[in-house]
């Protein structure tokens, strides 16, 4: 039905244009012949029946919609006229088939429809025209068209129209789909029927009369649709009925009812209204279930009455209450009894320390920090948080500002402050000094002065004692060197060997004197500059004296005899590198590193019996003679690989043993009974093997800068060595190559140390003005014991001048007695 | 050749664990880490090396154990804290809506031990196996509980529930000792009053703070100190749980504060009143007592029947021991019912106690030590009065009293404490009214070792000293010629003539010579020490010389104030 409706639809509106256009359904009947007769598919018999049914179809919608009773009887009167008109005149219909062979896309749409209408009037057209193809009718004229063929031009057709709608007659434009555009330009809109030309409606500039725009502008005519007629051109306009239509099909559509009579929009009735009505509106009785209690809900409600019983809902009120009832209250160490063991990584947080007496409200008042003493009450209030303060009595103290704060730090002291173990030394301090013998066990030491060598007017820079003991010699910065008879302090020879006055002074001082140990010569051996004196002193008698002398010449007597012992560096005991060996090789003579030269005249004024040229401007600081007599070391620190020479006195011989040199050569000591030598540079001690020529052992003393070593006379296998800085360094040959015992007690640079020669007793001196006495047992006869070194005494005395203490010392060979010299001056001796 | 070590992969490094690391692993704030370390005692630690356990880094960082955080990883109280995270959340979405009654529902339907009531019960037991040790960390608890006890409830800060929380278990504590009278030492300071008591061997030591209101700094943070107090409340409860079972008491007690009714003069309330305001629910006392429910009270019955027996049985089970020797010797030390001498120290005494001095310290020290007090203040607010027939000491703190008593001693409170502390009554005269008290001196004694008791000895030292600082500086002088002088006497002994030597000032030279020589003898030893023992020598006589100096100095500041007296 409802496509029905909508096809009927479809219809109306193209018939639209012209609603009772014969014309046009009669172009649509022309149209369907034509096919009718292309296809030639269809017989009578079927046409016919096709028309019984379109009848029936036509009925039908008749009867079912009475609203088209109207459309559909126009059509019938179409269709009637239509067959009069064919039976009137059936070329008419033929001659407008031939027209019309164009056909409107409308047209050809609405076929299937127009065909069930109009199906019953087929036939005789069709024939007709096959039969009438060449007649001319009367009233025709012949023309031809373009290509030749004839053209019949047909007088208007003058229909005779009962209706009402032929008043209204219009032209029907036949452009077809050509859009209406394509006629702007054109003062007409298309052609009729007979082709003559549709006058477009006249129009105002705006496209429209002005009055229709006026009237327009006041309100919309009725049926209103803003479309343009193809037609006239003019505006279309739906009319009442067609809305109407559109209105009663709309409604269809939606569903509703369409009675003519009914309103649609009735008054709102409110029957549920706040007013009590008489009547009930619903008769029906409420059923039971209003009035019995629900099982499902009983069911739903028990499972949670059961869950909150049995302790599985818990609410909040439940949970206070638990706790305020305390069902904590439990022996929480019930259950075992062990003590536990803290982890060894658990450290339990200190406690505080108790309150002492400070603290309290009332004080013994030496507690109390009288008000004068503002920097210590400051300082204890820092330390301890408050200041102690004095109450006449309990109702007079105050409360304490610092309560919340010092709680809140021991709070934080816990839970933020890292913890570690410390293990406290609960040991008496004195027990950390070791057990030594007492010195007044150890005795005799030298322990005061008892005599004191005055003279020199400036320091004192080196003293030795003379094999047999007897005299001391010591060399000053004034420029001479004087021998002291020891026991009465009397100076008994002085030679000056230079005058800081004189113009050709270089600056060299007398840096070391060393008596020949042979005591049968009295030999003294004394650096000055860079050349090396022998004197023998005139205070040993003639004989003596003579003896040296003699000795000394004896030299020149074995240079003379052709002997090629030229002092020249002969290879020496150096292992380390062979470069000396190699000079020696290509024999390439070398300038001499020592000249021995006879005293001149004013030197043998001076008693000097030979001096020893070393050709290098670097002085001599250290001499030591070989325990024989024969031999000297001397030592000129920054002369390279001739720093150390071995002068031979019998032969008149230099030797320079080392080919390389090591650094800055601090000293150098003949082993006391080997035949071995060390070699202090700054840091390091060397030992070598003269015969082997090779290096025994390389001492790391740790020290920054040796000043002096010194071999023990007895057990050789010993040496100690004193630095710069303050160290004393006691080497044991057998324990490695690191000191036994590293010793700091002088405040100041150490300048000097000695073994007895005898006795169990070293000494060492320093920049502090200080020498310090030291007992010493090697254990030599139990190779178990570790060396014993017992501090004896501090012996104070020398004054420090200008920063510079005591310079040197030695013992007497027999006798404790110390012998030092210092800057002040003065040589003194110290006795037990 | 052994596999190449890759670097920080032991020792050091891999022991110790750095904070920011620590709070990664266990995926928590700072808030939430330091409560935790805070509830289960977790510290920093100092590593030995610190640019090892830092991985070769040397910037200044706080390093946990590593196992103590591994530890701490499986700690319930972990995810309590998340979900009380997420809860928060709800609360503050809620709140912020302005949908305070769901937030209010929601508040109450959280779960038990949930936000806020953490459940500490296992941690307690963690950190304290055994009881004593719990027994061992009870002063910072006790210290902390006081201080909250004393804080105003007034106040926005902290929470009123958690003050009275506080408050409660003080009380149960004190009620505690001096049931079982404890007390041994007391000591009353400007910062408060120090008690101390053993427990089980355990010396514990505790501070209240005096009753005014605390000075509350304004940048500290408090919730610090709050979650503190969370454990400790906890930890204290538990004490207190079994410290109140093993003696055979109900606990929780029921501290009732008595109202005095004028009415009602029946003497055995009225005794009551005068033996203790706070009066402890034991088992004995269970008839006189109404409890809240009916079936607690069977409960407690049938507890305390039995506690009943068992502390008769104890009374009675006291034994005397015998000296079965014909020789009498020393005399067999009887055991007794209280430990310490205090206990029983004012056993036959009854105390009145002035409106002027503070009750809560004297009460509590009075009862803890066997004493009876009545308390002046406690009849302020009615008309009965108190029944001073039996009283023998008149606690006042006022210069003068008007009334006075015959029989009646009357005393400062000051009294109190130094006989508790000497463990027997001090003279009473020394501390009458009015009078300029002794000083009090700390049980705990002097930090220096101190003594402001010793007199006359030393006196004596003190003035040996100062001559000797003469004397130095007298050496000083002649130190010149002393070599010179040293050496002429050693001549003329050598010669045979000695010096008389009965010269008092020669003598006193002869002793300081000795002293300087024996000085002497120790710096040469000290010459053989090695360095390292040098050094712990030289710091060891530094913090002596320190102490001596500060005892030094405290005895010449007495002299002078003896000197100004005379």
């Amino acid at each position: 039905m409802v496509s029905f409706k909508s096809k009927k639809i479809s219809n109306l509106f193209k018939g639209k244009s012209g609603k009772n256009d014969v014309e046009a359904s009669k172009s649509k009947k022309r149209s369907i012949d034509d096919i009718e007769q292309e296809n030639d598919d269809l017989d009578e018999m079927e046409l016919k029946g096709m028309i019984d049914v379109a009848d029936s179809e036509e009925e039908e919608v008749v009867n079912s919609e009475g609203d088209d009773e109207e459309v559909v009887d126009e059509f019938k009167d179409i269709d009637e006229a239509e067959e009069q008109s064919v039976q009137e005149s059936g070329t008419d219909v033929s001659s407008i088939a031939e027209e019309d062979e164009i056909k409107t896309g409308d047209e050809q749409e609405s076929e299937s429809d127009v065909s069930s209408l109009d199906s019953s009037n087929m036939y005789t057209p069709a024939t007709s025209i096959d039969e009438n193809k060449d007649k001319v009718e009367p009233g025709v004229t012949k023309t031809s068209y373009s290509d030749g063929s004839l053209r019949l031009i047909k007088p208007e057709v003058d229909p005779v129209y009962e209706s009402d709608d032929s008043d209204f007659f219009q032209p029907k434009n036949t452009i077809g789909n050509i859009p209406i555009e394509v006629y702007d330009e054109m003062p007409h809109i298309g052609y009729d029927i007979n082709g003559k030309r549709i006058m477009r409606p006249v129009k105002g500039k705006g496209g429209q009369s002005a009055i229709d725009k006026l009237l327009e502008s006041i309100d919309l005519p009725a049926g209103w649709t803003g479309l343009v007629d193809k037609d006239t051109g003019g505006s279309l306009n739906l009319s009442t009925e067609e809305l109407e239509l559109i209105k009663k099909v709309e409604m269809a559509a939606k569903g509703e009812v369409m009675d003519e009579g009914e309103n649609e929009y009735p008054d709102y009735v409110d029957w549920f209204s706040r007013h009590q009505e008489v009547m009930p509106l619903q008769a029906v009785p409420e059923p039971k279930r209003r009035f019995v209690p629900s099982k499902h809900e009983a069911v739903r409600v028990m499972k949670i009455v059961r869950a909150i019983r049995e302790g599985r809902i818990t609410t909040g009120k439940k949970v206070r209450e638990e706790l305020e009832s305390g069902k904590k209250n439990y022996d929480l160490w019930g259950d075992n009894i062990d003590e536990g063991i803290d982890h060894i990584m658990q450290l339990r947080a200190p406690k505080l320390p108790p309150p002492t007496n400070e603290e309290s409200y009332n004080p013994p008042e030496e507690y109390l920090i009288p008000d004068e003493n503002k920097e210590e009450q400051e300082e204890f209030k820092a330390t301890h948080g408050f200041l102690p303060t004095k109450f006449a009595a309990l109702r007079k103290v105050p409360g304490y500002a610092n309560t919340v704060r010092e709680k809140f730090e021991r709070s934080l002291d816990l839970y933020l402050a890292p913890r570690v173990r410390k293990n406290k030394i609960q040991i008496d301090p004195e027990s950390l000094i070791p057990e030594l013998p007492s010195p007044q066990d150890l005795r005799p030491f030298p322990i005061m002065t008892s005599n004191i060598f005055k003279g020199h007017s400036d320091k004192v820079r080196c003293l030795d004692i003379d094999p047999t003991g007897e005299w001391l010699a010591t060399g000053s910065d004034d420029g001479t060197v004087r021998v002291w008879e020891i026991l009465t302090g009397r100076e008994v020879y002085k030679v000056q060997l230079f005058d800081r006055s004189d113009e050709d002074y270089d600056d060299s001082k007398i840096e070391a004197v060393a008596w020949n140990p042979d005591d049968s010569t009295g030999i003294l051996a004394i650096a000055l500059g860079e050349q090396l004196l022998l004197i023998v002193p005139p205070v040993f008698g003639f004989e003596k004296e003579n003896n040296g002398k003699l000795k000394i010449e004896n030299g020149f007597g074995f240079s003379t005899f052709g002997n090629k012992t030229q002092s020249s560096g002969v290879a020496g005991v150096d292992s380390d590198n062979e470069d000396a060996n190699d000079q020696a090789a290509t024999g390439k003579k070398k300038a001499p590193v020592a000249s021995w030269n006879k005293p001149t005249v004013a030197q043998q004024e001076k008693d000097i019996q030979i001096s020893i040229n070393c050709h290098k401007q670097d002085s001599i600081k250290k001499i030591d003679w070989h325990k024989k007599g024969d031999y000297l070391v001397t030592v000129q620190p920054n002369s390279g690989s001739t720093a150390i020479l071995i002068h031979q006195l019998s032969k008149h011989m230099t030797q320079s043993p080392f080919g390389k040199s090591k650094g800055i050569i601090m000293d150098c000591k003949f082993h006391p009974f080997k035949p071995q030598i060390a070699i202090a540079t700054q840091r390091v001690i060397r030992v070598y093997d003269l015969q082997e020529q090779a290096l025994i052992k390389k001492l790391l003393t740790g020290a920054k800068w040796l000043s002096a070593i010194q071999f023990h006379p007895r057990g050789g296998d010993h040496i100690i060595a004193t630095s710069f800085d303050k160290k004393l360094l006691w080497h044991d040959l057998d324990l490695g190559n690191l000191p036994y015992k590293t010793l700091r007690y002088h405040t100041k640079a150490i300048r000097q140390a000695g073994f007895h020669r005898s006795l169990p007793l070293f000494a060492t001196c320093g920049d502090d003005g200080m020498i310090h006495i030291f007992h010493n047992n090697l254990y030599m006869n139990d190779l178990l014991k570790n060396v014993l070194i017992v501090p004896l005494k501090k012996l104070k005395g020398h004054k420090v001048t200008h920063n510079v203490g005591v310079l040197d010392l030695c013992w007497h060979p027999k006798q404790p007695w110390l012998f030092s010299c210092g800057a002040d001056g003065t040589a003194r001796l110290w006795t037990a | 050749m052994g596999k190449i070590q890759k670097k920080h992969t032991k020792g050091n490094a891999k022991n110790f664990i750095t904070r920011t690391q620590a709070i990664r692993k266990l995926q928590v704030s700072l808030q939430d880490f330091r409560k935790l370390c805070i509830f289960k005692g977790i510290y920093p630690r100092e590593p030995r090396n610190k640019k090892k356990a830092n991985k070769g880094s040397t910037a200044p960082v706080t390093f946990y154990y590593y196992k103590d955080i591994q530890y701490l990883q499986h700690e319930p109280l972990l995810n309590k804290f998340r979900e009380h995270k997420t809860f928060m959340k709800k609360l503050t979405k809620y709140l912020n809506k302005g949908q305070v009654h769901q937030a209010n529902k929601l508040n109450e339907n959280k779960e038990v031990g949930f936000a806020g009531n953490w459940n500490l019960d296992h941690i307690v037991k963690e950190r304290y196996p055994s009881f004593n040790e719990a027994l061992r960390d009870l002063d910072d608890c006790l210290n902390m509980l006081f201080l909250f006890a004393n804080l105003p409830t007034t106040d926005n800060k902290i929470n009123n529930k958690v003050i009275k929380e506080a408050s409660r278990l003080t009380e149960e504590w004190l009620t505690y000792v001096t049931e079982k009278r404890l007390i041994k030492k007391v000591f009353v300071s400007i910062k408060g009053v120090y008690y101390s008591c053993t427990i089980k061997g355990e010396e514990i030591r505790w501070t209240i703070p005096y009753k005014f209101p605390e000075n509350m700094p304004t940048d500290i943070d408090f919730k610090i100190m709050l979650t503190f107090l969370e454990f400790y409340s906890t930890l204290l409860h538990f004490v207190l749980y079994k410290l109140y079972s093993d003696s055979g008491y109900v606990y929780p007690p029921t501290i009732k504060s008595y109202q005095i009714v004028a009415k009602n003069e029946d003497e055995e309330n009225s005794k009551k009143i005068n033996i203790s305001k706070e009066e402890l629910d034991a088992g004995k006392k269970v008839q006189g007592h109404v409890l809240d429910k009916e079936l607690a009270q069977k409960a407690l019955e049938a507890d305390a029947e039995e506690f009943d027996q068992d502390v008769v049985e104890e009374d009675e089970s006291l034994d005397h021991f015998e000296d079965e020797n014909k020789n009498k010797g020393d005399e067999l030390i009887q055991p007794s019912k209280y430990e310490s001498p205090q206990a029983t120290l004012f056993e036959n005494f009854t105390f009145y106690i002035g409106r002027e001095v503070s009750k809560d310290i004297i009460q509590f020290l009075i009862l803890g030590c066997g004493g009876k007090a009545i308390c002046e203040a406690d009849y302020d607010m009615s008309e009965a009065k108190p029944d001073m027939s039996n009283v023998t000491h008149h606690i006042c703190d006022r210069p003068v009293l008007r009334q006075r008593l015959a029989n009646v001693v009357y005393i400062q409170p000051q009294w109190v404490f130094d006989s508790i502390n000497k463990g027997s009554l001090e003279p009473a005269n020394l501390y009458l009214p009015g009078e300029k008290l002794p000083p009090h001196l700390s049980p705990w004694g002097d930090a220096i070792g101190y003594d402001p008791n010793a007199q006359h000895a030393s006196d004596d030292e003190v003035s040996a000293s100062e001559e000797e600082n003469e004397d130095v500086a007298e050496d000083d002088v002649e130190d010149v010629d002393e070599d010179v002088v040293a050496q002429k006497e050693l001549e003329q002994e050598a010669q045979g003539v000695y010096k008389d030597t009965t010269n008092a000032d020669e003598d006193k030279k002869h002793k300081k010579k000795a002293k300087s020589a024996e000085e002497e003898e120790r710096d040469m030893k000290m010459v053989m020490m090695s360095n390292k023992q040098k050094k712990l020598y030289n710091k060891m006589q530094y913090s002596n010389k320190q102490k001596e100096d500060e005892i030094k100095k405290l005895k010449k500041r007495k002299q002078q104030l003896e000197g100004k007296r005379k």
